[in-house]
C-alpha cells in the first residue's frame, strides 16, 4: 500500500500553503524580497532536517515563521554595520507580531514590478506567491531549472538595486501598478490555458496557480473592476478546460464543443465575479470586457444561441481600448460570426500585413476557416496548411493538417468556372442559337476570372467587374442580353446571387416607332406583291404576335371563323380575308411556304408541308423580303405598340 | 484537483471560540481560491434504494449521530497532500471526530 503521507510531499505542500505569507511577512521587515526569500528558505531548510524525524508540527506555518524570523534577527544582527534603525528592526521581528493585511497585496506588487521584464515577473511571482520551485517554474515554461534560477536571482538584483519602494502605492498609482499584476497573472494562466508549446495542450496546473493568484487578489484589492474583470474571465475560460480537448488531445473549437461539460461551478464564480466588477462601475477596462465575451459564450445554451454581434461589438469595444493585432483578428472572428465570412475576411487583410502576426499560426487559421466558410476551398487550404507551419503545439498541427487534408476533395473535386460552362452550354438544353450567344458571354467571363477559377469562388461583385470593364459602353439590349446569359447559368449552376448585382437596364422603347397602318397599307397595295407576304404582314399587325411565333404556325392551328390560331394570336379582317386564298385548300403543314422545294432530307418533317413538298418560309427570308420591299424595316416594326394593341382589341370586343 | 471532504457530526457541541476559527479558516481558505463550495448537512437523511425494478424509499437515521455526515467542503488543491494538510486544519479547529477525503473526479 502507499503510504498516504509522504513527509517530503507533506513539506512540500505546506511549503506551498505558507511560503507566501512567511515571505510576504519578512519583507515587510526587512526591506528586500531577496533576502526575506532566502530566510524563508533557511526555515524550509530546517523543516526538511527536521520533520522526518520530529513529525510535522501542529502548525506548521507558525513553525517555519517562528524560524525564518529567527534567522532574520541573527542575520541583522551579524551585519557590520548596525544602524540603530536595524536594531529596533531586530527587536520587532523578535516580537511575535501578527501579519499585516497588505503584506500579500505589496508582495505582488514588488514580484511583478514594472521595473522587471515580463518573464522575470512571471517567474518571480509563482516562486514567491505560488511556492513553486525553480525546477517546476522551468517545466511550465519549458525552460531549464539554471535558466529560471538565474532569471530569478537578477530579478531579486534588479528590485534590490533599484531600491524598489516597499511602500503601496496611493490610490490613483493603484491601478496602474496593479495592472502589471494582472498581466502576469493572466499570462501565468494563458501558459497554462493554451500552451504555446509542447505535446500537451494545457498544463493544469498553471491555470490553478493563477486562478489562485487572481482570486486572492480580489480579496486583497476588492475595489478593483479590472481585478474581478480578470478572475471572472479566468473562471469562466478555465469551466471550459474538460470541454477544450478532445480524445487523442485535439482542440475542439468553442462552438464545437460539448457544453454539458462546462464546469458550472466556475461558470457561476466567474459570472459572480463579473457581477462584483459591473457593481463598482465605471467605463469597463479590457479584462471586464474580455470577461462579458467570455460570459456572452458561457450563457448560450447552444453554440446557435451566441450573441455574436453583441461579442462582436464588446471586440470592437476592446479594440479601441487594445488595438493589439491579436485582439483585432479575435474580432475579425466575432464579425465574421455576426456579419458573415466576408465581412470578418476584410477585417483580416490589413493584418496579413502586421510584422507581429508574421509567425502567428492563428491569423491563417482564421483566415483558412473564413475562407473555407466563402467557398474558397483552395486558398482555405493554403492558409490551413501555413497555420500547420507555424504553430509550436503538436495536437494543433495535426488538428490544423486535418483540416487542410478536408479540403483537398473540394479542391480537386470542384467545378471550374471553365469546366461549368462547357457542361451548361452542352446539357442546359438551349438551341443552337442561344449557345451561341450566351456562350459568348461566358467565354468573355472565363478570360477575365480565369477558366480555372473554382466555381463556388464566383463572385456576384467579380461578375459585375467584368461587366462594367467588358460592356458598361454597350447598348441596353447588348448588355440584357449578356446579363440574361450569366443569370441563366447562375441558375443552372445553383449559384446563389451571382447575378443579382447586375441591373437590367432599360432598353429605349418608341425611338423605333411601329410602321404607320398607312405605311402598311401602301406596302400591301404595291402591284405584284405576294399573296404570301401581304398575309405574313397584315397578320404580324393585326396580332401583335412575335415574328417566329407566326412563322412556326401550321394550318391546323387555324380557326378561321373564330379568327385565332391557338392562345394569343388574333387577327381581324384584314388577315381574314387573305387567308383562304393563301390556304388554297391546304389541311395540314406549315401556314407559310417557301417558293421552292428544298433538296432531299434537308429539313425535319415538322417543317415541310405534306402537300406540296414546300419547307417552312424561314425568319430570314421573311425578313430579307420585308426590308427589300420597305426600304430595310424590320418585320419587328410591324407589331403594334401594346398600348395601341390593346386598345385595339378592346374596341373589337 | 478537487477534493470533497466529508465530516461527521462528532460528539462535541461547537462553542463560540469554534465558530470564531472556523470563520477565519474559511475566509482564509476562499481568499486563497481553494475553498471552492462548502455546507453543512441536516440530520435527516432519506434513503432512496433500487433493487432490480423496486425502488425503495426509507427514512433514516441510519447510523449513531456521531457517523452520520454533517458537512461538506469543496477545495481545488495541488496535491492530495495538500488536502490532507487542510483536513489537519480543520480538525486541529473542530475536536474529536472524523473526516474523509476523496478526489473527486473533474473531466
Amino acid at each position: 500500500m502507499v503510504p498516504v503521507l509522504d513527509t517530503r510531499r507533506t513539506i512540500d505542500a505546506v511549503w506551498k500553503l505558507e511560503s507566501a505569507k512567511i515571505i510576504a511577512g519578512l519583507a515587510r521587515m526587512v526591506r528586500d524580497v531577496g533576502l526575506a526569500e532566502e530566510l524563508a528558505q533557511d526555515a524550509l531548510v530546517a523543516a526538511l532536517e527536521q520533520w522526518p524525524t520530529t513529525g510535522v508540527p501542529d502548525n506548521p506555518g507558525a513553525w517555519l515563521t517562528t524560524i525564518a524570523r529567527r534567522r532574520a534577527v541573527d542575520h541583522i544582527r551579524r551585519s557590520q554595520l548596525l544602524t540603530r534603525k536595524q536594531e529596533l528592526l531586530a527587536h520587532e521581528l523578535d516580537q511575535q507580531s501578527d501579519p499585516e493585511p497588505d503584506d500579500m497585496l505589496r508582495l505582488m506588487l514588488i514580484s511583478c514590478h514594472p521595473v522587471l521584464p515580463t518573464e522575470a515577473r512571471a517567474a518571480l511571482t509563482l516562486r514567491l506567491l505560488g511556492g513553486l520551485t525553480a525546477e517546476e517554474i522551468a517545466r511550465a515554461f519549458l525552460a531549464t531549472g539554471p535558466t529560471v534560477t538565474q532569471r530569478i536571482a537578477t530579478a531579486k538584483r534588479t528590485l534590490a538595486e533599484q531600491q524598489v519602494s516597499f511602500e503601496l502605492p496611493g490610490e490613483e498609482e493603484l491601478g496602474a501598478r496593479l495592472s502589471s499584476v494582472l498581466e502576469v497573472i493572466y499570462l501565468i494562466f494563458n501558459e497554462g490555458y493554451s500552451a504555446t508549446s509542447g505535446d500537451d495542450l494545457m498544463r493544469p496546473g498553471l491555470c490553478q496557480e493563477a486562478l489562485r493568484l487572481g482570486r486572492l487578489l480580489a480579496v486583497l484589492a476588492p475595489r478593483e473592476a479590472e481585478v474581478h474583470g480578470l478572475v471572472a474571465l479566468m473562471e469562466v475560460q478555465a469551466s471550459r478546460s474538460a470541454a477544450r480537448t478532445g480524445p487523442s488531445g485535439e482542440p475542439v473549437l468553442l462552438h464545437e464543443q460539448n457544453r454539458g461539460r462546462w464546469d458550472q461551478l466556475l461558470i457561476r464564480r466567474g459570472f459572480t465575479a463579473m457581477l462584483r466588477a459591473r457593481e463598482l462601475g465605471g467605463p469597463p477596462g479590457p479584462y471586464v470586457l474580455q470577461a462579458a465575451i467570455a460570459v456572452c459564450h458561457a450563457q448560450a445554451r447552444t453554440a446557435e444561441d451566441t450573441d455574436w454581434a453583441q461579442i462582436a461589438a464588446l471586440y470592437g469595444a476592446l479594440a479601441r481600448l487594445l488595438p493589439t493585432p491579436v485582439v483585432q483578428l479575435n474580432r475579425a472572428v466575432a464579425v465574421g460570426m455576426a456579419h458573415g465570412p466576408q465581412a470578418g475576411f476584410d477585417l483580416t487583410d490589413p493584418l496579413t500585413g502586421d510584422p507581429a502576426l508574421r509567425d502567428y499560426h492563428l491569423l491563417p487559421s482564421v483566415r483558412g476557416d473564413l475562407l473555407a466558410r466563402l467557398g474558397r476551398p483552395a486558398e482555405a487550404r493554403l492558409e490551413f496548411q501555413r497555420a500547420a507551419a507555424l504553430t509550436r503545439n503538436a495536437a494543433e498541427r495535426t488538428f490544423l493538417l486535418g483540416r487542410a487534408e478536408a479540403l483537398a476533395a473540394h479542391v480537386q473535386a470542384g467545378p471550374t468556372l471553365g469546366s461549368a460552362t462547357r457542361s451548361f452550354l452542352a446539357d442546359a438544353g438551349l438551341d443552337a442559337a442561344t449557345v451561341r450567344s450566351y456562350g459568348q458571354t461566358l467565354r468573355r467571363l472565363g478570360l477575365a476570372l480565369g477558366e480555372g477559377l473554382p466555381l463556388p469562388e464566383l463572385t456576384a461583385s467579380q461578375v459585375a467587374e467584368v461587366f462594367a470593364t467588358a460592356w458598361g459602353g454597350a447598348a441596353a439590349r447588348t448588355w440584357n442580353r449578356h446579363r440574361a446569359a450569366v443569370r441563366s447559368f447562375a441558375t443552372w449552376a445553383e449559384l446563389a446571387g451571382t447575378a443579382d448585382l447586375l441591373e437590367r437596364r432599360a432598353e429605349p422603347r418608341g425611338s423605333v416607332p411601329p410602321l404607320s397602318p398607312g405605311g402598311l397599307d401602301e406596302l400591301c397595295d404595291r402591284p405584284g406583291l405576294a399573296l404570301r407576304e401581304q398575309t405574313l404582314w397584315r397578320l404580324l399587325r393585326e396580332s401583335g404576335a412575335g415574328v417566329k411565333a407566326v412563322l412556326a404556325l401550321n394550318v391546323e392551328d387555324l380557326d378561321l371563323d373564330d379568327r385565332t390560331a391557338g392562345p394569343g394570336i388574333g387577327w381581324r379582317s384584314g388577315t381574314a380575308r387573305l387567308l383562304p386564298r393563301l390556304l388554297d385548300g391546304r389541311t395540314r403543314g406549315p401556314l407559310f411556304l417557301t417558293d421552292r422545294r428544298p433538296g432531299p432530307a434537308r429539313l425535319a418533317t415538322a417543317d415541310l408541308c405534306p402537300e406540296t413538298g414546300r419547307a417552312r418560309l424561314s425568319y430570314e427570308r421573311a425578313e430579307y423580303l420585308f426590308k427589300q420591299a420597305s426600304d430595310g424595316l424590320t418585320l419587328r416594326r410591324l407589331k403594334p405598340l401594346k398600348g395601341s394593341l390593346n386598345r385595339q382589341l378592346s374596341g373589337a370586343s | 484537483m478537487r477534493y470533497l471532504m466529508t465530516t461527521n457530526a462528532g460528539s462535541s457541541t461547537p462553542d463560540e471560540k469554534l465558530f470564531a476559527e472556523m470563520g477565519r479558516f474559511i475566509e482564509e481558505l476562499t481568499a486563497s481560491g481553494v475553498l471552492l463550495a462548502t455546507g453543512g448537512l441536516g440530520p435527516a437523511t432519506i434513503r432512496v434504494s433500487s433493487s432490480g425494478d423496486e425502488i425503495t424509499v426509507t427514512d433514516g437515521p441510519f447510523a449513531e449521530a456521531k457517523e452520520a455526515v454533517a458537512g461538506f467542503a469543496l477545495v481545488e488543491v495541488r496535491s492530495q497532500e495538500e488536502a490532507v494538510e487542510l483536513a489537519r486544519r480543520f480538525r486541529r479547529i473542530v475536536g474529536d471526530g472524523e473526516s474523509r477525503i476523496q478526489e473527486v473526479f473533474t473531466s
